[in-house]
């Protein structure tokens, strides 16, 4: 023994240079099969990536359902096919800190500052022609002082008291009333202090109480009442209605329509100083500080909450308010779906001035002509036909896809490993009863057979039902596979030495498979079924793209790319299906990936011995 | 020789009949009365006593109350029929009357086959042309670059599926460039003949054929670069190379004969499906073959179409699985031996 070889210090042995060459002897000792193994995966580099980035997008769909909550019955057809943005509060340069008034839209804002030109931003095109952000040239060169968006047009008047209606015209939205058109025409002012705009109408009010409402009748309660005419001091519009706040405190429906916000319109309301509304309901603030809300009220709107201070004016927007107090601050109740509910704290530490709200924004401007925002950005992927933000369901979707391809991977290993086992275990009839049902199954055509099952037995059960059959059916169809890797690999373990050892050391057959056999071909199982979990996906996926696999509501990767089959989308909204093939496609990629680099890990032909 | 294929036919009759029973009783899970349905029209007229009565009989008529396998001999055609005291079913070429089409199943499906016929023999040899030569040249290149990309692609190729490649395609061949139509079979209102009739079919369908084949790549070009490189690795080519014989007679002479054995058989399976069609394709490119004609049987409830293509679907497979075997046994000599 030479000094070399003496015991390295406890210094090196702590932080030393743990990769220097061992020797042949050393290195062969070292290896036990699960060992290699591993060490054969985390050198194969592409396999590694696809490890991480799947397990990347595991977490992604695994965890962000828990901040995307999926609401299945949830539509909204005023945010539908709206592009990937998140510009929907990003007011323009020139617009800050010179707001003179500013209108939220569906998915767009505009606004104008006090030299009167006018800006959009956000999404404006309502269809594929009408876009509400193709601003007339008149309106352009015009001094506009009060602008109004409805949902697919924009009012605005200019200081002559000339009135512009832009957008969609077809349902009588710029058919504007003959006083206004003459009045423009004589080139004589009327005064306006108010504009609103509603769905397909607008409303226009001046100075001495006439109440001008013009637009698509059909839908919209667009007639004044006689008596209120000259007598009104502000209006609110509903969706379809308008609600006017009187000049001696009271409030009237100035409508000859009956409905709910006519019918319930409460006794006894007076010193009222403020109204808003909004989609279905009115509320009221009175000279003490006391909101009252009626209308169908939905999403706690009529739930007002606790106020620090006395409330002094109102907004509205589609499903939700927001108060301004008395001491500058601000407050919000309602649908908060949008986050338009929820004040940031950047505002509640400020004094503010005045808000705009409408659909689901809100901008507030503070004493010192900041603007503040809060409410519906935008949607990072875009939304789809029925106006659902593609985000959230993509997410939700992964983890059904997801769910969905493990359980079924789950069933049929269990299958597959049972008569597998049994087949290469028992052997003779068994075997042979086994795998001839094995190959039938295997060999029937997967996709023509799960469409028939789901839609034999698919259309009498529940949606949930149906996709626990989707799991079974997948499981069932695509065992065969394990099941003859599961006997092969029995029966050609069976010769090995080791196997001949443990018989000669007379333990008993049970054990053998079971202790002995089985966990060498685990690796092997573990590769079967990474690489059977992703044809699982990419068979559900494939079943619900053609309508046959889980039904939607419930997102899955497949069935968010149904419909997405016609050049329409393809081109125009390609977001709806762009997001959804490329995070599915990446994933199953990477899954494929991992499962490669686990079969050259596990193959000891692999390792160049 | 002879004793093994007339054991894989027997094997394969019943299977058939087998998987035809459990196709039949599944099917039977639809509640459907062709009783009443042909009584209906008549309910104003006949009081409900008389109706009730005129009912019973029909379904004693139909047979509709006789147990599952008895229905299913009748349906099968191995029965007689109860109305018409024939044998009259699938095996005399009755396949049952398409709800949607109006018309007899039998009469629908030679057109719609000649068309999936058509589309897949393009894919088919382009993707068979794509992929041997390809194969061949990974597994003599092993981790060459050539092969790492090829291995790269052909794992994107077979791991996305095959809408969402046709997804891509559409948007880049037919929307963005405008190389192809997106959809269709022929040119909307045309009456071509001859020649121009062929040229503009194929100009419709050569976008579903590039999908097809495409997505069909990333499997069969691996399987057959695996089964060369088993082969390549084998004893004989040591000897066959130490014997100075050129690379390119130990390549195709002596490796790629024996990498065939596996190959081909997945190539005869590939040629069954031939007649099967995609439905996925079909669908999404909206062509009239057998899977598009199979997604609206079962879209619009339409199960007699539905179920009769099936049935074809599993006869194609029982097939594909006889031809297989025997070609196993044709090529290699040791699967004859009667076991």
């Amino acid at each position: 023994m030479n000094k070399d070889n003496k015991k390295p210090s406890l210094f090196a042995r702590l932080f030393g240079n743990r990769n220097k060459q061992l020797s042949f002897m050393e290195e062969e000792q070292l290896q036990s099969p699960t060992r290699m193994i591993v060490r054969n995966f985390l050198n194969n580099k592409l396999g590694m990536a696809g490890l991480i980035v799947f397990l990347c997008i595991f977490l992604f769909v695994m965890i962000g359902p828990k901040f995307f909550i999926l609401d299945l019955s949830y539509q909204d057809n005023t945010q539908v096919n709206v592009p990937p943005t998140l510009s929907m509060l990003s007011i323009p340069e020139g617009l800050e800190g010179n707001v003179k008034d500013i209108t939220p839209g569906t998915t767009f804002g505009v606004g104008v500052d006090n030299d009167g030109h006018l800006y959009t931003w956000g999404y404006t095109k309502i269809t594929e022609v009408i876009d509400v952000g193709n601003i007339p040239e008149e309106v352009k060169e015009a001094h506009i002082e009060q602008i109004a968006a409805g949902y697919d047009h924009i009012a605005a008047i200019d200081d002559k008291g000339n009135v512009y209606v832009w957008g969609n015209d077809r349902l009588g939205q710029t058919n504007l009333p003959s006083d206004i058109t003459t009045a423009m025409l004589m080139k004589k002012n009327l005064n306006f202090k108010q504009l609103e705009a509603g769905f397909q109408f607008s409303a226009a009010l001046t100075e001495d109480g006439q109440l001008y409402m013009w637009g698509n009748q059909n839908m919209a309660d667009i007639k004044v009442r006689k008596e209120y005419q000259g007598n009104i001091e502000k209006i609110a519009l509903t969706t379809y209605n308008c609600v006017a706040l009187l000049k001696d405190g009271t409030v009237a429906y100035v409508g000859l329509q009956k409905n709910a916000i006519a019918d319930q319109l409460p006794e006894g309301l007076d010193n009222i100083v403020d109204i808003a509304a909004t989609g279905n309901t009115v509320a009221a603030v009175d000279a003490d500080g006391k909101i009252t809300v009626w209308g169908n009220a939905s999403d706690g709107l009529n739930v007002i909450p606790e106020m620090s201070a006395k409330p002094v004016e109102l907004y509205g927007g589609i499903k939700h308010y927001t108060a301004l107090l008395e001491n500058g601050e601000v407050i919000s109740w309602g649908n908060n779906f949008h986050k338009q509910a929820t004040v940031p704290e950047s505002v509640v530490e400020k004094d503010i001035e005045t808000v705009f709200a409408g659909f689901y924004q809100n901008y507030a401007i503070t004493t010192t002509g900041e603007t503040e925002t809060w409410g519906l950005k935008g949607y990072a992927f875009g939304t789809d036909n029925l106006g659902r933000d593609i985000l959230t369901r993509l997410v939700n979707a992964g983890q059904v896809t997801m769910t969905v391809g493990a359980i079924a991977v789950i069933i049929s290993l269990v299958i597959g490993i049972i008569l597998g086992g049994v087949a290469g275990y028992f052997g003779g009839w068994v075997d042979m009863i086994v795998m001839r049902i094995a190959e039938v199954i295997g060999g029937l055509p997967f996709i023509p057979f799960a469409m028939i099952l789901s839609a034999i037995i698919g259309t009498r059960i529940s949606v949930e039902q149906r996709m626990y059959l989707i799991m079974v059916v997948l499981g069932i169809l695509s065992w065969p596979g394990t099941a003859r890797l599961i006997r092969a690999q029995i029966l050609s373990q069976r010769e090995q030495e080791y196997v001949t050892a443990a018989q000669a050391m007379g333990v008993r057959e049970k054990t053998i498979v079971f202790k002995h056999i089985l966990p060498n071909v685990l690796s092997l199982i573990l590769v079967s079924a990474t690489l059977d979990f992703a044809t699982c996906m990419l068979t559900e996926s494939t079943l619900s793209y053609l309508g046959f696999g889980i039904a939607p509501p419930t997102p899955t990767w497949g069935n968010m790319l149904n419909g997405a089959n016609n050049s329409v989308v393809i081109q125009q909204y390609w977001w709806r299906w762009v997001f959804t093939a490329a995070i599915f496609g990446v994933c199953t990629i990477c899954i494929n990936l991992v499962g490669d680099a686990l079969r050259d890990a596990v193959d000891p032909k692999s390792n160049g011995r | 020789m002879t004793k093994y294929v007339i054991k894989r036919i027997g094997y394969m009759i019943i299977v058939f009949f087998v998987v035809s029973f459990l196709m039949y009783s599944v099917y039977n899970l639809i509640p459907s009365d062709p009783a009443r349905a042909e009584l209906e029209p008549l309910k104003q007229t006949l009081k409900p006593a008389e109706y009730e009565e005129r009912y019973q009989e029909l379904r004693k008529e139909y047979g509709l109350d006789d147990p599952i396998p008895v229905r299913y001999a009748r349906w099968m055609g191995l029965a007689k029929d109860t109305r018409t005291e024939t044998f009259h079913g699938m095996l005399q070429g009755y396949f049952g009357f398409s709800q949607v089409y109006k018309k007899d199943v039998a009469e629908i499906i030679p057109d719609r086959m000649e068309n999936t016929i058509f589309i897949n023999i393009f894919s088919t040899i382009l993707a068979l042309g794509i992929t041997i030569p390809l194969g061949i040249y990974c597994a003599v290149h092993k981790n060459g670059i050539i092969d790492k990309i090829t291995q790269v692609i052909t794992i994107i190729g077979y791991s996305i599926p095959v809408y969402i490649i046709a997804l891509i395609f559409i948007w880049v061949f037919a929307v963005a460039l405008g190389w192809f139509p997106v959809t269709g079979s022929q040119t909307p209102g045309s009456d071509y003949v001859g020649m121009q009739a062929f040229l503009d079919r194929l100009y419709y369908i050569s976008l579903p054929v590039i999908v097809m084949t495409f997505g069909s790549l990333g499997g069969m070009t691996r399987y057959v670069r695996a089964a060369m490189i088993e082969a390549l690795s084998q004893d004989y080519i040591r000897t066959a190379r130490a014997k100075g014989l050129r690379e390119k007679v130990v390549i195709y002479s002596h490796a790629w004969r024996n990498a065939l054995l596996p190959v081909i058989t997945v190539i005869i399976g590939w040629f069954l499906g031939i007649f099967g069609g995609s439905v996925i394709i079909e669908n999404t490119f909206g062509l009239n073959g057998m899977g598009a004609l199979y997604y609206v049987g079962l879209m619009n409830n339409d199960f007699e179409l539905a179920l009769s293509i099936q049935m074809f679907y599993i006869v194609v497979s029982l097939l594909g699985q006889l031809a297989m075997d025997l070609s196993y046994g044709l090529v290699d000599p040791r699967v004859r031996v009667d076991k």
